[in-house]
């Protein structure tokens, strides 16, 4: 199955800005994320405070939803799913 | 020394006379400043029923006792009036340097009363106050009125609070701009200084501003320093500037759209904080003492200037359906001249636009169409053609042509930049606000959606009532202390009690500081009470309780006021209609 993944703003400055990305059935945000920060140096670092736990105010939206609100990093892909990674932002 | 400047100005323009009195400690120990101040001046000084454009009401500029103290983001202060907008009690709140350089001449507050036979401006100078002459600076735009001041007193430290032609005109949502670029925004303030005829109020001055403990002060100051620069949100506020939530609104589908037809804007990218920050920011810039500069200067085609903040970056963006970034900004630019509120008056164009585009008024302009909108900016501006009834806000317009509907405000004051069927609190905040539609007398954005202090589902009403009545409690007393309201991201109440504390004097803790907010906001909302405002005010345009949103996670969401707005007032002591009791009134002080 394919994925979307959009990053943004301090995640631009390590990652492509979009990235497509094939996984077989079960896959998880959390082995996507895994594997995108194997693929990209500096993004883990950005991302998890410890290798299962995101940073603070680090929010991951599944098709617009945050992940924190359906099953957090165990939450399962499924095929054309859009994932976008947001780093801790704010504004007003 | 307890980081009060000591002194307020009254200016009695119909007499042309100018009053210096002491601050007084009772004002500072239960209101301690900016918001604080404004309203309790406002509302001990206006009757509730004057036309907020005539003579009789005011209007009162006021910083905190922390503006200007070197404290982290210490620059902000208030302008607080009856609004000829909302009709309610206003405060808008400004960055920049004014507020420090206030301060420094000498002043904590400066109330303005009466109307000039001719134009003038109030010159704040080293403890001394003098209104002059304006007669010549009628007509100017904000730049040019700032530099003809800076030249004419021949003081380059001199800093300038003004209107512009637009507040001269009365345009119902005119803003008052400091140092060219920072605005006191929202609820046409700068109408009632053009009613007045007060084209400005300059400030210069080397007074000092101490603190009643400063070697305490120090050890907070340090603290607070820490936890904003160790906290990521605020780098990004720096990298990105606040149109940084361009994409994140977006990608949540709460980004209004259209006049909030939809709530996702598929050109988003295109007037973004990163494409801004990859395309036309020459620079970050801060406000007084800031270590985050979340300010844009942009250069672009032979032109410099301040923005776009997220706020008019939407408006004029994704509201007017216009993805071109350079229309936006030099639209925010104009707004900054001559003087506009850039939420106000690009959402009153939206509307215009749904209007024309379903045939309730006739005119050419359509969603998308940016050179038409940036004839529309001017021509409000002016009070030209149909500029001139679109300068009364959108409520008014559209209620002149028969569909107030379709006017997305709050008891007449303009929507901010999130659709409140996505986020319940944020609706619940909004509609509640005592200042009409607006998103920063309690920013459940950050809960809701951002997930800071924690992560709260934004689609949920359960529990919302409490923290949409702590977080305006909260954003009253920030107010008042003249901090910016964008440390809350990083700092909790009892940083901000700390800082008051030890720079006042007074003893403050996390309770107290609450308390003084929620007495803020309970006297702002008894003043709209006996200006006629109820329960029937305290609500959002039928289109978000009635129509659902039809893109992504939110589809088939609309704003659910009733499951929230009971628990809400029952919070906050008021009865059905939204009136404090008697027992919270005698609570707070407010008998």
């Amino acid at each position: 199955m394919k994925v979307h993944v959009k990053a943004f703003a301090t995640f631009r400055e390590v990652m492509d800005n979009q990235v497509e990305m094939e996984f077989t059935g079960g896959a998880t945000v959390h082995i996507l994320l895994t594997d995108l920060t194997r693929r990209y140096s500096g993004l883990g670092e950005l991302m998890f405070a410890t290798p299962d736990t995101l940073r603070d105010f680090v929010n991951i939206l599944k098709n617009g939803r945050n992940i924190h609100f359906l099953f957090g990093l165990n939450t399962v892909l499924e095929d054309g799913d859009v994932i976008a990674l947001f780093p801790p932002i704010a504004g007003g | 020394m307890d980081g009060y400047a000591g002194k307020m100005v009254y200016a009695d323009l119909s007499a042309g006379t100018v009053t210096i009195k002491t601050t007084p400690p009772e004002l500072k120990k239960q209101y301690i400043g900016g918001r604080g101040f404004g309203i309790r001046l406002l509302t001990d000084m206006v009757d509730p029923k004057v036309d907020p454009l005539g003579e009789k009401n005011v209007l009162v500029y006021a910083a905190g006792p922390l503006t200007g103290t070197g404290i982290p983001l210490g620059s902000r202060y208030e302008v607080s009036t009856i609004s000829p907008l909302s009709g309610t009690a206003m405060s808008a709140n400004s960055g920049g340097v004014f507020g420090w350089k206030m301060k420094k001449a000498g002043f904590d507050a400066v109330v303005v009363s009466g109307k000039a036979k001719k134009p003038v401006y109030l010159f704040l100078d080293n403890g001394k106050a003098e209104l002059k002459d304006a007669a010549h600076l009628w007509g100017k735009t904000t730049g040019q009125t700032t530099d003809a001041i800076v030249d004419e007193l021949n003081d380059m430290s001199v800093r300038v609070s003004c209107i512009g032609p637009a507040g001269e005109k009365l345009v119902l949502f005119a803003c008052i701009i400091n140092e060219k670029a920072r605005a006191a925004g929202r609820g046409g303030v700068g109408a009632v200084m053009g009613s007045k005829s007060l084209k400005a109020i300059a400030a210069r001055g080397d007074l000092p501003i101490k603190a009643a403990d400063e070697e305490k002060l120090n050890i907070v100051k340090d603290r607070v320093r820490k936890k904003i620069e160790d906290n990521g949100i605020e780098k990004a506020l720096h990298n990105y500037g606040t149109a940084v939530l361009v994409n994140i609104i977006n990608e949540n589908y709460v980004l209004p759209t259209r006049n909030f037809q939809s709530a996702h804007f598929p050109n988003a990218e295109n007037v973004s904080g990163e494409t801004i920050a990859k395309t036309i920011l020459k620079k970050p810039k801060g406000c007084y003492a800031c270590i985050v500069q979340c300010g844009r200067i942009h250069e672009f085609d032979g032109e410099t200037g301040e923005g776009p903040e997220y706020e008019p970056d939407w408006a004029f963006g994704p509201d007017c359906g216009i993805d071109d970034l350079k229309a936006v900004v030099r639209a925010n630019n104009i707004c900054n001249e001559y003087g506009l509120d850039a939420i106000s008056a690009p959402a009153t164009i939206a509307c215009l636009m749904e209007m024309a585009e379903k045939g309730y008024v006739k005119h050419p302009i359509r969603f998308g169409d940016a050179k038409g909108m940036l004839k529309l900016v001017e021509q409000i501006a002016k009070r030209e053609d149909i500029g001139n009834e679109l300068a009364e806000g959108s409520f008014r317009f559209a209620t002149k042509y028969g569909h107030p509907e379709l006017s997305m405000s709050s008891k007449k004051q303009e929507l901010p930049a999130y659709d409140p069927r996505g986020i319940q609190g944020y609706g619940l905040a909004t509609a509640t606000s005592v200042r009409g539609g607006d998103h920063v007398y309690g920013y459940m954005i950050s809960p809701e959606v951002l997930g800071a202090p924690e992560k709260l589902d934004p689609y949920v009403t359960k529990g919302k009532p409490q923290w949409v009545k702590t977080f305006q409690d909260l954003t009253a007393a920030i107010d008042a202390s003249g901090m910016c309201l964008f440390t809350s991201f990083a700092l909790g109440p009892e940083d901000y009690a700390d800082l008051l504390s030890a720079t006042t004097g007074m003893k403050i803790d996390s309770a107290e500081l609450l308390k003084v907010g929620e007495r803020i906001w309970n006297l702002q909302k008894l003043y709209n009470i006996k200006r006629g405002f109820g329960r029937k005010d305290d609500t959002l345009p039928a289109r978000l309780l009635n129509e659902p949103l039809r893109e992504g996670a939110p589809t088939g969401q609309v704003w659910r006021r009733d499951e929230m707005l009971d628990e809400y007032y029952t919070l906050r002591g008021w009865d059905k209609e939204g009136t404090p009791t008697s027992e919270k009134r005698k609570e707070l002080g407010l008998t």
